[in-house]
Formats: C-alpha cells, structure tokens, sequence
C-alpha cells in the first residue's frame, strides 16, 4: 500500500462509529515472506491427484472416519493416517455464508465424515439451502491447487462410493506461497519530531533522560534504562564514532543495499545510543585495513529534498585523522 | 488458589488507553509506554520493584518480526524476565497468576496491546488459516463467523433478528463507558440494516476492531496486603483449545469454552455460574457472544439472548467486544474492566459486584478460550 493508500484507509476508518480520526501522516511498510512450503504425504496426494479429476480422502483405520481432503493425521483421534480413498465428487451442503471473498460453503462429499469450505459457483445466497446437492466444478488447467476445483456448483447425483484409490499422478510435494503484508505505520509525537526535524533542517534530535543523562537517539518517552519520562529535547550532530562495524557479504531478503557494504553502530555526538548505518566514501578492501572502533564518521546528505526519513543520509563517511 | 498451593494472587491495580478505531497519532510504544506507567501509578511500587513482564501482541499485526523486543523499553522490561505470548491478553494473565501461585515471583506486569488499524485485520486471520486448503479458497474469520451464526441460528430455530438486541446491549453500555470511543450508539434497527458482510451476520453484528493497550500488575497476597487496600482475588482460572480445522468443530457452541470454564469453576469452588456478579466476554461476533455465554454455564443452550438484562450476572457492563475489540489485548481489558467494577472505580458496573467471570479467546473462530474468576 503506498502512503496515500494508507492516509486514505486511516480516513475511511475515521469515519466509522467513533470519533472522527485527523489525517496523520503515515509510514509505509511491507513484509513479503516467500516460503516453499511442504505439502506432507497426505495434501502432496492430495493436490496431484485433482489433476485427474479425483478427489483424495484418508481413511482413519481407528475410528473409520473418511477425511477430506485427505490429511496425514486424523483430526478426530489423531491416529497416524496411511490409506487414501478416493471419494465422490459430490456431496451436500453443511452450511454457508457470503463474505467480501465470495460464497463459501461446507461440503460433506458424499460418504465423508467431515466438510471442508471451498467457494460456490453459479448461484447466489438466495439460492441456497442447508442440505442442497453440490458437485465439483473443475478447472480448465490443473496447477497442483486446491483451486483445481474452481468450486462447487449445486447439482450432483447421490449414490457415489468411496473406494480405494488408485494412484496415478506424481505427489506435489512442494508449493510456492508468497504472504504480503501491508501496513501503515503512525510515527507517533516522539519519532515524528525526529523525522519532521530530518525533513524540514536535517536536524537529528534525542531526548536526554533527567535521571541517568543520557541523550537517546531515536528520542522516546521513557528511558529504556531507568524507567523515567525522559523531558528536554536536544539536537545532536551528524558526526559520531564507529562502536561496531561488519563488512556485509551475504545477500538476504529484505536488504536495501547490494553487498558488499559496511555496516556499522554510530554512537553520533552528543548522544549516548547507538545508531545503525551504513559507513561507505570508502573502498570495501581498505575498509577492512582501516576502519576501527573508534574510527570518526561524519554524515553524508542526499541531495535535493529530504524525505524526513533516515535514509536522508545516504551514508557516514570516516573522517580520518592522520 | 491452585491445587497443591495456598498462594493467592491478587490484581492491584491496572490501565488502559481509550479504544477507539485508529490511534493515528500514536507508535506501539507510546500506547505502551501510557499504560505501565499508568498501571504502576498510586500503587507505591516502583519499576525496580516488578519481578517479571509478560506482554500479549501480535507480530503479524505489529508488522516486525519479535516486536516485544523492540517495545521492551516502553514496558518496562530492561533486563527484566520478560515473556511474550502471542495469544490474547488474558494469556499473559494465566502466566503470570501461574508464576506468582507458584511463589516464585511476587509482583508482576501484564501488558496487551494492538494497532489493528495499521494492518490488515482479515490478513492477520488468513494467517493462522490452513495454507493448502484453507487459504485459496478464501476461509477466514468472516467465513467462520457466518457459519457459526447459521449453525446457532438452525440448531435452535432462532431468526437472525435476535443478533441486533444483543449487539444494542452491548454498544449502549460501551456509550457509558468512559474507555470506549463512542460517537453514537447504534440503534437494533440501524443495526438490523446495516450492511450483510458474512451472511447471515451484518457489519454491526461483528467485533469492531480498534487500537489500545491494557496493562495491570498482579502480586502476591502478601504484597497486596501492603500496597492495596482493595484487592481483586484470582480464584480460578481455565483455559481450552479446540480442533484447528475449523469443519471438524462444533458450529453451534464452543466446547472448548465451555471447558475452559469448567475448570475455572472447579478451581474456584463456583457451582452455579448464574450467582456471579457480573460477565465481561469476549467474542468475534454477536453469534459467538451467545455462545460463549452459554457455554459459561450463564445460559441454556439457545437461550443467551434471553439473559441480558436479565436477574443473573450483569453482561458485559463494558461494552464487551462488539464495539471495541483490540484483538490480543481484549481479554485483558475484559479482566481490566472486571477489576475496576469489583472495587467500584468505574460507574458503569452493577451495583454491589461481588464476583466476576471474565472470558478471552484467540483464533479464526475463537478456536481458543481462557475464563478467570475473579472475587472481593
């Protein structure tokens, strides 16, 4: 979601039974995670098989129950689940809702001992009622998803039966899944003082504590030592001291810079928090020889506007005093 | 208070922010940071003086990865014992009466807090959803709330018309408390037209989600003595989870509330739920609430909208969680809440409370369920 995406949605929900909220500026995030997730034996059986238009159940040999779709456990007593069934693809109607995702229903195929929402096609919630026949809709292409069944449709004959299953597609025994995350994060009075500082006169500012003095960069409420309000506001310059640094090789999601580049713990002067950046205007191999704890680093500004963000500083660059 | 234990624990004092639906103009931290602070206020106890802090948060919601880390400042917790439970408050409740029973700590910090307005709240359900099956087809917790009210509803022949009195209830009490952002309370008519959104459920028949923070600080008896001249008294607690694939549970009530329940009932010695002073539950919709009463033992099966207002325990004096759900912190506002009625610090509990039952609950159709009993 971009920033006006996100002031928009805060605006909406302002609108809503409470107070009406005031538009606050807003920083965007996003987290995209991508896993490759593994389907187990059961759903790897599962998946494959809808390619042939079947739909693959577990048999529970404690409990006899037929499970669909097909798990490797049961869910009723937790026996370990080795025989697939092959079950009708129709059934009945459990139960049903509409959300904003379309309608979704609980089928109970035909001999099954438990339902499974899948989405309804072709019909509308006036349509619909508890105990209708419902029949699979297959789709034109099978991928290896749930979603070879594009959903079910009402109709169906009774008088399928559940049997043994003949395997004949290879298991899907990995699945890509990507989950996107979107967020609009409120900086608050505390950072938004430091980012509007950054923004309007590339001022750094911290807060000091009165009880142990320390001045905190980012500023905050409370020290995070003493537990007190911390109260003045003080400006701190853009020029510190190396307390930690790593040369970064590795590549790794999330990163904003290509490697190789030094990382690095700032301590800036006149505060007494370590900030993390980046230490570059120097060559990486002579970043390894040269850079020391200790080492004197002075910020480098972006050109044109600031944004009001730390990235306004491009980089520290080490102020060598030989 | 627990078997094998003459420990009592004791709440002493606690803080909440106001919910309302975004705090825009606030950071985690600065809720967090208002509601220690608050909490620890008047008690004569000092940071240094807290045992341990057990924090509730979601990190889907927070939008960074071990947020309790990043907030540890804020709560308190420098080089604290520090745990975070990613359940609903009333979970950190549960850990921390459990360490003070045992007598190895004697004050403690409870925190829950939630900016759900920073996220997206059907995301967050969508993933604790089952990827293979679940996901794709769009199952949610809007899914499992409409189907849960169509099962109630046909298992005991009930119409849908039934949902907006309870949802009336509930935000009419929320307009009387102070904690609550409530512009205008809605009316069972407004309510009965507002939009359907999981059917047979209506936009107003659901929990409306909102930002704030609870933190309250629990302690021993012999701390309580000190410190507060009106303690709170932990007398049971339970807690139960049911079945993750949702087509395997009950649809029509929540078994496993109902044994969460019991064995708060049990702990506490209480055999008829119905003389308790007064309820504060949680719930994901006004067809949960129902049954999530019943299932508390306050109530038949089929008959919890019968009870409001009625002779029994007073129902959710709050507002309950219809019109103000911080998800992860609503079960501890909810002991909050009780709390503060128990000792008449607030003028919206019954009159002369006594006793309370307090429920929270976690997952895409409150799979999840914890029940305090609390005493004075």
């Amino acid at each position: 979601m971009d920033t006006k995406a996100a002031a928009k949605k805060m605006e909406m929900r302002g609108k809503g039974l409470g107070s009406s909220v005031t538009e606050n500026p807003v920083f965007p995030g996003r987290i995209e995670l991508p896993y490759t997730l593994t389907t187990g034996r059961a759903a790897a059986t599962f998946l494959a098989e809808l390619a042939n238009h079947k739909i693959v159940g577990s048999r529970c040999p404690r409990c006899d129950g037929i499970f669909v779709p097909a798990q490797d456990f049961c869910a009723a007593c937790g026996t370990s689940l080795d025989e697939f069934v092959e079950v009708p693809a129709s059934g009945k109607l459990s139960g049903y809702t509409e959300t904003a995702d379309g309608l979704i229903g609980l089928v109970r195929l035909d001999g099954a001992t438990n339902d499974f929402p899948h989405k309804l096609l072709d019909t509308q919630l006036g349509e619909l009622k508890l105990g209708a026949r419902v029949e699979a809709s297959w789709a034109a292409e099978a991928e290896g998803s749930i979603l070879d069944i594009e959903g079910f449709a009402l109709g169906g004959d009774e008088g399928g039966e559940v049997k043994p299953l003949e395997p004949g597609a290879e298991p899907v025994l990995e699945q890509k899944y990507e989950m996107r995350l979107d967020y609009a994060h409120s900086y608050g009075p505390y950072y938004g003082m430091l980012f509007d500082g950054l923004a309007t006169s590339r001022r750094i500012q911290g807060t000091r504590c009165p009880s142990c003095e320390r001045v905190l960069v980012p500023p905050r409420e409370y020290c995070d030592v003493c537990y007190v309000r911390s109260g003045e506001w003080v400006d701190v310059a853009d020029t510190g001291t190396i307390k930690a640094f790593s040369i970064i090789h590795l590549e790794f999601v999330g990163q904003t810079r290509e490697p190789p580049y030094v990382y690095a713990e700032i301590v800036l002067d006149g505060s007494a928090t370590r900030l993390i950046h980046t230490v570059a205007g120097i060559d990486v191999e002579d970043a390894k020889e040269r850079l020391q704890i200790g080492t004197k680093v002075r910020a480098v500004w972006k050109g044109g506007d600031p944004i009001g963000s730390l990235e306004d500083i491009e980089y520290f660059e080490p102020v060598f005093e030989d | 208070m627990f078997t094998g234990s003459d420990n009592k624990v004791a709440i002493v004092a606690g803080a909440q922010t106001p919910f309302k639906a975004a705090w825009a103009d606030r950071q985690h931290v600065d809720l967090i940071g208002d509601v220690i602070n608050g909490a620890l206020k008047g008690t004569g106890l000092r940071i240094q003086d807290v045992d341990f802090v057990i924090d509730s948060g979601s990190d889907i919601l927070d939008g960074r990865s071990i947020s309790n880390c990043g907030f540890l400042g804020a709560m308190g917790a420098h080089q604290k014992e520090e745990s975070r439970v990613e359940e609903d408050g009333l979970w950190a409740a549960l850990y921390g009466a459990t360490k003070i029973g045992s007598g190895s700590a004697e004050v403690g910090l409870l925190l829950a807090y939630s900016k759900p307005s920073e996220g997206s709240v059907p995301a967050f359900y969508w993933s604790q959803c089952e990827p293979f099956y679940q996901r794709p087809v769009g199952f949610g917790q809007a899914a499992a709330g409409g189907l849960q009210a169509q099962s109630y509803l046909a298992r005991h022949s009930l119409s849908d018309e039934i949902f907006a009195d309870v949802v009336a209830h509930d935000w009419a009490n929320a307009a009387r408390n102070p904690a609550v952002d409530v512009e205008a309370a809605p009316s069972a008519d407004e309510i009965r037209s507002s939009d359907v959104v999981a059917a047979p459920l209506r936009e107003l028949e659901m929990a409306r989600q909102v930002d704030g923070a609870v933190a309250m600080v629990i302690t021993s008896e012999r701390v309580a003595e000190r410190i507060c001249p009106d303690p709170v008294w932990i007398t049971g607690i339970g807690t139960a989870m049911d079945q993750h694939a949702f087509s395997m549970r009950e649809r029509d009530s929540l078994p496993a509330c109902r044994a969460a329940a019991e064995a708060a009932y049990k702990r506490a010695g209480i055999d008829d739920p119905t003389t308790l002073s007064l309820a504060e539950v949680s719930a994901s919709s006004a067809a949960t609430e129902l049954m999530v009463i019943e299932a508390l033992g306050l109530a038949d099966p089929g008959t919890a909208a019968q009870v409001y207002g009625g002779d029994g325990p007073a129902i959710n004096p709050s507002g309950g969680a219809l019109p103000a759900d911080p998800i992860m912190a609503t079960g501890l506002a909810r002991l909050h809440e009780a709390a503060l009625q128990l000792t008449d610090r607030v003028d919206h509990g019954p009159d002369g409370a006594t006793s309370a039952v307090v429920h929270g609950a976690g997952g895409v159709g409150m799979q999840n369920h914890c029940v305090f009993t609390l005493e004075v």
